[in-house]
């Protein structure tokens, strides 16, 4: 029997092949959860959905009235919601002095203002049965990036959201928790692992020696979701270690980039 | 499929039927490992693991002879060794003022230095890789007055926990520790029996119920088990009660 067997889940960000959204919802349909699955992609979605018995919902993860209505889409299709987790994201890369007021107002309508209404559309319906919510946060709201200000800034906000949320529900038996992956191999840092040696910059900053893939992640999610975890208001660091090191500075991933390229 | 199915495990800490350690146990066990259970009397340990089929061993984690003794029974007897658990602890309380050196090194010989010895041994002997979980607590994430001894040499581990994952990665050893909220066990048994201190308690707990030694046992399953990509971290198991606070003792009437 799986270790979700009963619970009805919802995942947001799962509308790109072979993304964080996507490993979680088929692990979570795994372990034996129905799962309802939203995104901006309709096609992606019911390829995914199709493939794990699952429902599929839109969302503009930038548009409150777009999330309420996932979440109340979701809600209907599965029966009620158990499980909810917040997997979207921009990994905008941009220096400091040059991001934008759009770009800053993009950042924070799908980067804090998001979450923040997601979690409010969640807590009434949770409320009586419990639940848990969990938000994918950064090892970089932790440790800094560089060009990564505006994503760090708001993945730190919500993480404090997240335990903020945590105290005041718990009462309901609501638990809320966020996840900090590292660089993961998924569609958000394609470009990076398209350019040779980037990535292997990065190795050295984990102490386990390899990334995260997004099937760590979803183990981290299980956990999280599953009734054995009696955790609530935490940041887990899904990283191998990451955090203890730092991540690679600029001049150290050109250095490893220029040597690739002999 | 149990998750620790092939792994053997140590456990320290584990001479009561209603401790976290004896919780493990008998966790691990359904799980499939394979299990060696310590204590400083070996007496004391015997009847838990008989109940779960585990060899018992002596060992006084401020004896780093034992620590090595008891890592290599586990591989002598079970041919590896991929998990050890450390819920070794010694209570102190009072003012710091008022607290002896005696006091402050008995702390610190248990939790700080005997953490230490314990991840050094354990990590030497774990050829495979593996997870080394040692326990933490709620009194290092909100501190209260009356806990230096405790608190400071249970902080002063975790800082060591941070090190020992940074260090042993490389042999694919992961290290963590787990804080436990204020949880009923010996140890604690005689705060449970004032029911005010368990209410000043609960006002403090968001989730509204005390974390039990099957809610760690959980938490040391997860981390032990493959699925945990995580070192280097302290898990919060105080059913969010690092969010508020601990009472203080005026609070206890």
């Amino acid at each position: 029997m799986g270790r979700l067997a009963g619970k009805r889940a919802l995942v947001v960000g799962a509308a790109g092949r072979g993304n964080m959204g996507q490993a979680i919802a088929r692990r979570f349909a795994a372990e034996g959860a129905r799962v309802a699955v939203a995104g901006r992609h309709r096609d992606v979605l019911e390829e995914l959905a199709a493939g794990i018995g699952g429902v599929a919902v839109d969302c503009d993860f930038a548009d409150g009235v777009s999330i309420g209505a996932m979440v109340g889409a979701a809600a209907a299709g599965l029966g009620g919601i158990d499980i909810a987790v917040n997997a979207t994201g921009w990994g905008l890369l941009r220096p400091f002095l040059e991001t934008s007021a759009e770009e800053l107002d993009r950042m924070y309508a799908l980067q804090l203002r998001g979450p923040f209404q997601f979690f409010q559309a969640l807590i009434p319906l949770m409320t009586g049965r419990g639940g848990s919510i969990i938000q994918i946060s950064s090892a970089t709201a932790t440790i800094l990036f560089h060009d990564h200000d505006a994503y760090m800034a708001t993945k730190a906000g919500t993480d404090h959201l997240v335990r903020s949320v945590a105290n005041q529900f718990g009462e309901r038996g609501i638990r809320v928790n966020s996840i900090s992956p590292g660089v993961t191999e998924t569609p958000m840092t394609a470009g990076a692992q398209a350019v040779p040696g980037l990535m292997d910059a990065f190795l050295e900053s984990y102490p386990l020696g390899r990334y995260g893939t997004p099937e760590d992640i979803a183990s981290g999610c299980v956990w999280l979701a599953s009734d054995e975890c009696f955790m609530t208001g935490q940041n887990l660091q899904v990283n191998g270690g990451l955090t203890l090191r730092g991540n690679p500075s600029a001049a150290d991933i050109a250095a490893s980039v220029a040597a690739a390229a002999g | 499929m149990g998750r620790l199915e092939g792994k053997v495990a140590v456990i320290l800490g584990a001479s009561n039927a209603e401790s976290m350690g004896a919780a493990t146990a008998r966790r691990f066990a359904r799980e499939g490992a394979k299990l060696v259970l310590a204590a400083r009397r070996k007496e004391a340990v015997e009847a838990v693991a008989r109940d779960v089929g585990a060899l018992a061993v002596a060992c006084d984690i401020v004896v780093e002879e034992d620590l090595a003794s008891l890592a290599k029974q586990a591989v002598d007897h079970f041919g590896r060794l991929d998990i050890a658990v450390n819920y070794a602890g010694v209570e102190s309380g009072g003012p710091l003022i008022e607290t002896s050196a005696e006091t402050f090194r008995q702390a610190a010989d248990v939790h700080f230095v005997g953490t230490a010895l314990f991840i050094k041994q354990m990590a030497l002997a774990m050829a495979q890789g593996g997870s080394i979980i040692t326990a933490s607590s709620l009194t290092v994430l909100v501190q209260a007055p009356g806990l230096s001894a405790y608190a400071g040499s249970k902080g002063g581990a975790d800082a060591l926990v941070r090190i020992a994952a940074n260090e042993l990665g490389e042999r694919n050893i992961r290290v963590n520790a787990i804080a436990p909220g204020f949880t009923r066990s010996a140890m604690t048994a005689g705060y449970f029996a004032v029911e005010a201190v368990t209410r000043a308690f609960l006002r403090e707990i968001p989730l509204g119920r005390f974390t039990t030694v099957e809610d760690v046992a959980n938490s040391a399953l997860w981390l032990a088990s493959d699925e945990a990509l995580v070192t280097g971290q302290v898990i919060d198991v105080t059913a969010g009660q690092s969010l508020r606070r601990t009472p203080r003792p005026d609070e206890f009437v």
